[in-house]
C-alpha cells in the first residue's frame, strides 16, 4: 500500500515537475566502466549524470534530445594533446568539443616555470577540462634550446608545482630530448617519483643517442609510465624491422606495466607500424591525438577518427571507446571520478554517429587506406551542458520561436 | 626562356622534331583537376572542365587537357569546382582577443583560402596582428582595421580616425577597409575610410542612421541579425549599392527576408570562438544554412567568390581564370536530412549539406578529406618519410 502511494507520487511528481535538466533519450550507451553496452536513456542533472534506464518519460526532462541511432558514451579524454605552449599548439575548445572530447591533456606545453600563464590563459579560459603532463624542463616546450636545457630540468621544483595542483596536473613529459644519455628521461621520473603521478615519455631514441627502447621500456619507465607515438616506428621501433614483428621487449614492457599510447600527431600512425601490430594483438592502450597545427589538417586526426582507423584494423567500437575513455581516465589516476557514465559522475558525454559508405583515412606520412566505417561526433554536453551540436537536436525550430526571443 | 604555354603554341606549330616529342612526355602541369563541375561567376564558365595548376598559378582551363602530362591528377568528376572561397567576416588574430580562433585549420578545411579579419584590431596594436599572425598563416589573411585603437582586444575605445586611417594606408597590402565594431563608433570609421580612400564595414543596428551616410561599396555585416531591418530601407540601399553580409544571423530573419527577395550580397561566417562552437559557423555550414533557405549553388558561390573579391577590391581574387593565383575548392553536396542551427539558438531542418573536400592554396593541395590526390597505402612502396 505505501509502496504503490509513494509509486503513485512519483508518476505524479514526473507528470509536473522536470527534474532533470537534460534527457538523451534512445541512444546506443556504451559505458564500459558500468558494463553497459545497450539502447538507454541518460538522464543529467545539475551538470552530473542522474540516471541511466531503459525509458525515462520525455515529461521529466526540460530538454528532450533523441538521440536514437546515435551512440552515447562517457566524454572521450584525449590523453596527449597540443594546447600550449608548443609551436604548433591549438586552442581547446573548438578542436575538442566538436570531436566528442571534453578532457585534454596537454602534453608538456608548459613547465614548472609557465604553468600559472597556461592556467591563466588557457585553463581557466576553456570549456573543455585541460590537464597538464607538466614538462620537465622549466620552461616547457619552447624548442630545442629549452628542452635540452638540462640544467633546467629540476625534479623537486617539478613536483613542487604538481602537489600545488594536484586536480590541474597529472603528470609529467618529457619530450624532444637530443642530448646524449638519459638525463631527461631520469629527471622525468624522478619529479614522477617524487610526486607520485606518471611520466609520458616521448623521447627521440635516435642511433648512437646512448638511449635504446629495450633499456628505457625495461629499465626506465616504471609501470604506469606511458610511452607515446606507439605506432610511430622511428622512436621507438614497436615493430621488428627485418622480422616484421612486435618487439619481444615491447611485449614485455606491456606485462610490466608500461603504457603503450597512440598519440596520432603528424608523424605517428602509420598504416605499415598500425596494420601489423593490430594483427598481432597490440593495440594502443590509451587512444589520443597529438593534435597539434599540423596534424589538425590531417583531415582524420580527431578522436573519432583515430578511433575510425583503429576500427579499420579490427578494434570493436566497445573496446576503442574504453581505450579512450576509462583507460586514459586510469593512466592520469582520475577514474572513476572521470571516463564513465556512473551516477553522479560529471555529465561529460559525447554523442557519436557510425557512418557507413567509403571512406578515406590518411596516415602520418600521406598515404590513404579506404575504410567502410567512420565514426563522427554530432553533439557534446560537458558538464551537464550541450557545448556542441551539430544538427541543432536541442533547439526548436526556427518557425516556432518568438520573433526575437534569444532561446538559451 | 620561353614559357610552358609559349612552347606549347610553338608545339602545336611546328613539325614534330625527335627532341620536341622528348621533351613533350615530361609533365606540364603540377596539378590537374579533371572534370569538376566548374563555377566560375567572374568568368561566366560554367560546365564540366579540367583545371590545371602550374606552380602557384591557374595554367589551363579547359576539357579534356592531357592527365599524364601532369605531376599529381585528381578526379573531380563528383565536385564542384570553385574559386577558393573568400569569407569577409572573421575572428582570426588568434594572438588577439579571447574570442578569436586559429585561422588555417577552420578555413582551409572550409574550402576558405581568404579570410579577412573583422577588426581584431585597430591602429595600436595592427602591427602585432600582422607578425603574430598573418605572417604566420597559410590561409590568405586580410584585415578589416578597427576604429578603435586597439580594436576588440581593448577595453578603452580610443577613437583616432587620422591615425586609423594612415595605418591603413600603410599597409595596402593587407588592410581592405576600416570597421566599426559597434553602433557609436560608426562614425568615426565612415571617416577614416573616407579619408583613406577605402570602404567601411558597419554592423547592422535596428533604425540605424548610419544607413543613410554609406556610400555604394560600403558593406552592412550581421545584416540578418535579430530586429535587423530587411524593409524598405534595406533595399533602397541595398539599390544604392551598399552591400548586405551575412555575418552571423537568425534564420528568424533571413528566411523570410530571402522569401521576399532580399537576398544577401555577401555571405560569410564571422566565425570566432562562440560561433564555431554554437552555430558551426564555418564557410561550407554557412552556404549549407543559405542552400536550404532557397538560394542556389551558383548564387551560394558568386556570393562567397566573386562578390566578396570586389567588395575588398581585390579583382585578382576569387576566380579561377588562367594566370590568376591557384586558390581552389572542390566541393560536394550532400543529401540527406540535417540540421542548422542560428545564433538565435534556432534550428533549420534541411536536406541537403555542402561538405568541402579538397583545397589548394597557392597551388598546394592543403585539405584533402577523401584522399583524392593520395596513394593508397598498399601501393606507396617502403615507407620514407615523404610528403
Amino acid at each position: 500500500m505505501r509502496l504503490r502511494i509513494t509509486a503513485a507520487l512519483l508518476v505524479s511528481l514526473g507528470a509536473f515537475a522536470q527534474p532533470y535538466d537534460l534527457v538523451l533519450a534512445g541512444g546506443h550507451v556504451i559505458d564500459p566502466a558500468n558494463g553497459v553496452n545497450a539502447v538507454m536513456d541518460v538522464a543529467v542533472s545539475g551538470g552530473a549524470i542522474a540516471r541511466i534506464e531503459k525509458s525515462i518519460p520525455p515529461a521529466q526532462a526540460k530538454n528532450h534530445i533523441d538521440v536514437s541511432g546515435l551512440y552515447l558514451t562517457p566524454g572521450l579524454i584525449d590523453l596527449h594533446a597540443h594546447v600550449f605552449g608548443y609551436s604548433g599548439w591549438l586552442f581547446p575548445d573548438d578542436t575538442a568539443l566538436p570531436a566528442g572530447t571534453t578532457t585534454v591533456v596537454d602534453a608538456g606545453g608548459a613547465g614548472w616555470r609557465t604553468f600559472e600563464d597556461f592556467k591563466a590563459r588557457i585553463i581557466d579560459k576553456s570549456l573543455t577540462r585541460v590537464l597538464s603532463f607538466l614538462n620537465i624542463a622549466g620552461r616547457g616546450m619552447l624548442g630545442a634550446a629549452v628542452e635540452n636545457n638540462v640544467e633546467d630540468m629540476d625534479p623537486k621544483a617539478t613536483a613542487a608545482k604538481i602537489r600545488q595542483y594536484p586536480q590541474l596536473i597529472v603528470g609529467i613529459k618529457t619530450a624532444h630530448f637530443s642530448r646524449l644519455g638519459w638525463t631527461a628521461i631520469d629527471r622525468a621520473v624522478e619529479a614522477g617519483r617524487l610526486s607520485d603521478t606518471p611520466v609520458i615519455v616521448d623521447s627521440g631514441i635516435l642511433t648512437n643517442s646512448g638511449r635504446n627502447s629495450r633499456e628505457k621500456l625495461l629499465d626506465r619507465l616504471r609501470p604506469g609510465d606511458l610511452h607515446t607515438h606507439a605506432y610511430n616506428d622511428r622512436q621507438l621501433e614497436l615493430i621488428d624491422r627485418f622480422t616484421g614483428q612486435v618487439h619481444d621487449y615491447a611485449r614485455e614492457a606491456r606485462r610490466r606495466g608500461v603504457l603503450f599510447d597512440l598519440g596520432h600527431g603528424g608523424g605517428s600512425f602509420l598504416w605499415p607500424v598500425a596494420t601489423r601490430a593490430m594483427a598481432q594483438g597490440f593495440p594502443p592502450d590509451t587512444i589520443s591525438t597529438d593534435l597539434h597545427s599540423s596534424s589538425v589538417m590531417i583531415p582524420q586526426s580527431d578522436m573519432p577518427n583515430c578511433i575510425s582507423k583503429l576500427m579499420a584494423l579490427g578494434m570493436t567500437l566497445e573496446d576503442a571507446v574504453a581505450r579512450s575513455t576509462v583507460n586514459p581516465a586510469r593512466a592520469i589516476r582520475r577514474f572513476p571520478e572521470l571516463g564513465t557514465l556512473g551516477p553522479t559522475r560529471v555529465a561529460d558525454i559525447a554523442v557519436l554517429a557510425l557512418r557507413d559508405g567509403v571512406f578515406a583515412f590518411k596516415d602520418a606520412w600521406g598515404h590513404k587506406r579506404l575504410a567502410s566505417q567512420k565514426l563522427e561526433c554530432v553533439l557534446t554536453v560537458r558538464n551537464g551542458r550541450v557545448v556542441y551540436d551539430q544538427d541543432g537536436r536541442s533547439r526548436p525550430v526556427w518557425s516556432s520561436a518568438g520573433e526575437y526571443e534569444v532561446i538559451r | 626562356m620561353i614559357s610552358r604555354r609559349d612552347w606549347l603554341a610553338g608545339l602545336a606549330l611546328a613539325p614534330a622534331a625527335p627532341a620536341i616529342w622528348a621533351q613533350a612526355r615530361e609533365p606540364i602541369y603540377d596539378l590537374l583537376l579533371k572534370n569538376g563541375l566548374l563555377i566560375d561567376p567572374r568568368n561566366n564558365r560554367h560546365g564540366r572542365f579540367d583545371v590545371a595548376v602550374v606552380g602557384d598559378k591557374i595554367a589551363r582551363v579547359a576539357p579534356n587537357l592531357p592527365a599524364a602530362r601532369a605531376r599529381r591528377v585528381v578526379e573531380a568528376g563528383d565536385y564542384y569546382l570553385t574559386p577558393g572561397l573568400i569569407d569577409l567576416h572573421t575572428h582570426f588574430d588568434a594572438g588577439g582577443a579571447d574570442l578569436n580562433l586559429q585561422p588555417d585549420h577552420h578555413a582551409l578545411p572550409s574550402g576558405v583560402t581568404t579570410a579577412v579579419d573583422a577588426g581584431s584590431t585597430g591602429a595600436g596594436n595592427f602591427e602585432a596582428f600582422r607578425t603574430r599572425t598573418m605572417a604566420r598563416s597559410r590561409t590568405r589573411l586580410l584585415a578589416w582595421l578597427n576604429i578603435a585603437a586597439n580594436g576588440l582586444a581593448g577595453t578603452a575605445a580610443k577613437l583616432d580616425a587620422a591615425g586609423c586611417a594612415s595605418m591603413a594606408k600603410s599597409h595596402p597590402a593587407a588592410v581592405v577597409g576600416i570597421i566599426a565594431s559597434a553602433a557609436e563608433t560608426a562614425e568615426r570609421a565612415i571617416e577614416a575610410a573616407r579619408s583613406a580612400g577605402l570602404p567601411v564595414m558597419v554592423e547592422r543596428a535596428p533604425g540605424d542612421p548610419v544607413l543613410a551616410r554609406l556610400e555604394a561599396g560600403d558593406i552592412v555585416t550581421t545584416a540578418f541579425g535579430p530586429k535587423a531591418d530587411v524593409s524598405d530601407p534595406a533595399r533602397a540601399a541595398q539599390k544604392r549599392g551598399i552591400l548586405f553580409d551575412t555575418g552571423s544571423f537568425w534564420f528568424r530573419v533571413a528566411v523570410p527576408a530571402v522569401k521576399q527577395g532580399f537576398l544577401p550580397d555577401i555571405i560569410s561566417t564571422n566565425i570566432n570562438k562562440e560561433s564555431i562552437l554554437l552555430t558551426r559557423a564555418n564557410m561550407v555550414t554557412t552556404l549549407s544554412k543559405f542552400l536550404n533557405i532557397g538560394l542556389t549553388i551558383e548564387q551560394l558561390i558568386e556570393r562567397s567568390t566573386v562578390a566578396p573579391a570586389r567588395a575588398i577590391r581585390r579583382p585578382e581574387l576569387g576566380h579561377l581564370g588562367e594566370g590568376s593565383v591557384a586558390d581552389i575548392a572542390l566541393l560536394e553536396i550532400e543529401k540527406g536530412k540535417f540540421g542548422f542551427l542560428d545564433s538565435g539558438h534556432t534550428r533549420l531542418l534541411g536536406d541537403r549539406r555542402i561538405r568541402c573536400v579538397l583545397t589548394v592554396r597557392a597551388g598546394r593541395v592543403v585539405w584533402d578529406t577523401e584522399g583524392l590526390s593520395l596513394t593508397d597505402w598498399s601501393a606507396a612502396g617502403p615507407y620514407s618519410n615523404f610528403r
